[in-house]
């Protein structure tokens, strides 16, 4: 039964220090010694014992309000951040489209990022040059190929990111929000684009604040709220019960036909 | 744990690649004279500071050519200093990275170290020109020099890492390691002849310092056409190689908090 679950979080729990760490000076630490200031560690569980599992193929929302944790597990599911406690396992190749644009540099030309940023994204040299006509066809940034990003618009090198970032097949695939981006045309292309990517087959993590998109397109979701798992289940039964108690009203009797 | 290197190696090396070519691509793009400024800036440091030390403070080092004697000191301890304070900023310059991505913290020090060791490479080009030029002469020792710099490079990425962790912790250390720089020049003996210093004991205690072997190691073969002694070859693999261990230890220790700092 070893592939039957994709990812598989053991009681996540996540510790911040809030007020101990970030900007810390030689400066400030003799002035807070002579002062006789003494900072206690003000402790923050972003997340706390949470368990879940994502079967193969399968296309998990996750919902929350600000503050609930999604954004740090997605970084510990990224490896990005090593849990306090308990342990995340991803049995495959895990593509975490969290930011674009990871990696710019603006005094390089676009020829030359795609090189760097795909580097970057983890993608290998062989794979980044057969992908190149795709990633430039995608972006509609012929003409600006030897141009650098740094005199691009934020709309053209958003186009840019995307493109490379979309590039992937991942066996898992973490996505923060459907992004669209550029004008009104590359709009639709780009989240027409992730919509396939989603439906495509591959395991999907998917955090979204529009209870739409998660009821359209997950089966399943979990719900966290201030580091808690507090519902698994159907999407739909979900995003309901989230709903109505993110605008304190009561559960609706007929959410499914009410919401999506 | 060398398994785990050795994997992390062949899928990182690319980005290691492209993490230099960027480097240089940055640093040579839009100056007029290109590469041209990487060649000219260590022969004119050496011009002022022969003019200032030569002339006078009448500094001289016995038998050799003054210029050649300088010029030495200057490359090696110049690929020092900004390598290490490159390696120093790189893993907090590149904090938006690893908040969005999983990537080998290590790769962005070593990535400096290895930029600025090639660009090192080309400012040999001065300082064989200087030493043809002062007819100071060539010898079959000089084969030997890679090694010196094999071991310079370890003790400059051993400096690197430990130094990118603490600046982590540390925002002023960016400050504080520029004034320990200028400290580091003049304890070094780049413009001064060791020998001339009265005091056994201060010359003992400066020999303390890993910068002094390394560039003793390069003066002996090209100043004095001879073959260093063990004693040399120790000291600069020593210096190198405990660096290294020390600042590689420091670095994994701290790695994994880096990301509560950005």
């Amino acid at each position: 039964m070893l592939d039957s679950w994709m990812i598989e979080a053991d009681s996540l729990s996540m510790r911040f220090n809030l007020g101990m760490e970030k900007s810390l000076s030689l400066k400030q630490w003799f002035v807070d010694a002579a002062l006789r200031k003494h900072k206690a560690p003000q402790e923050f569980w972003a997340l706390r014992d949470v368990s879940f599992t994502v079967g193969r193929g399968e296309v998990v929302g996750l919902v929350g309000s600000n503050g609930a944790g999604k954004s740090t597990l997605l970084k510990l599911l990224a490896g990005v951040m090593k849990p306090t406690r308990g342990h995340v396992r991803c049995s495959g190749s895990i593509c975490p489209m969290i930011e674009l644009g990871a990696g710019f540099d603006p005094q390089l030309t676009a020829r030359e990022n795609i090189l760097l940023s795909g580097a970057i994204m983890g993608y290998s040299r062989d794979f980044l040059q057969s992908r190149f006509d795709a990633i430039v066809d995608f972006s509609e940034l012929h003409a600006f190929l030897d141009v650098p990003v740094q005199n691009f618009s934020s709309g053209m090198s958003a186009r840019l990111a995307f493109s490379i970032a979309v590039q992937v097949e991942p066996e898992i695939l973490i996505v923060d929000e459907i992004l669209s981006v550029g004008d009104t045309a590359f709009q639709r292309k780009s989240a027409e684009k992730m919509r396939a990517m989603i439906g495509g087959g591959t395991t999907v993590l998917f955090v979204s604040h529009s209870l739409e998109q998660i009821c359209g397109m997950c089966s399943r979701a979990l719900w966290l709220d201030h580091g808690v798992l507090r519902e698994e289940g159907p999407s739909q039964l979900v995003c309901a019960h989230y709903r109505s108690a993110a605008l304190g009203q009561p559960v609706p009797d007929a959410p499914e036909e009410e919401l999506c | 744990m060398t398994a785990r290197l050795i994997l992390s190696w062949r899928k990182y090396r690319f980005l290691l690649f492209e993490l230099i070519k960027r480097d240089f691509k940055v640093k040579y793009k839009r100056s007029a004279l290109g590469m041209l400024w990487s060649l000219l800036y260590p022969v004119l440091m050496m011009c002022v500071m022969a003019l200032v030390f030569r002339n006078v403070f009448r500094f001289s080092a016995p038998g050799v050519s003054y210029l050649s004697y300088l010029m030495i000191g200057l490359t090696l301890f110049n690929y020092y200093s900004e390598a290490s304070n490159l390696s120093m900023s790189s893993v907090v310059a590149n904090f938006s990275l690893l908040n969005k991505v999983y990537l080998p913290k290590y790769i962005f020090p070593l990535s400096k170290c290895l930029f600025v060791g090639i660009n090192f490479l080309l400012t040999l080009l001065p300082l064989y020109a200087v030493i043809l030029l002062t007819g100071t002469g060539l010898c079959w020792q000089h084969l030997l020099l890679p090694y010196d710099y094999l071991c310079l490079l370890l003790f400059t990425l051993g400096m690197g890492l430990a130094l990118s962790a603490a600046a982590v912790l540390l925002r002023d250390l960016f400050y504080i390691y520029g004034i320990i720089l200028t400290i580091w020049t003049y304890l070094t003996p780049i413009m001064y002849d060791l020998n001339s210093i009265g005091s056994p004991r201060l010359i003992a205690l400066m020999k303390l310092n890993p910068l002094y072997h390394f560039i003793s190691f390069a003066r002996t073969i090209m100043l004095f056409h001879r073959t260093p002694g063990p004693g040399q070859f120790a000291a600069c693999a020593l210096s190198g190689v405990l660096a290294l261990l020390i600042g590689a230890s420091f670095f994994r220790s701290r790695q994994d908090t880096f990301i509560y700092y950005c």
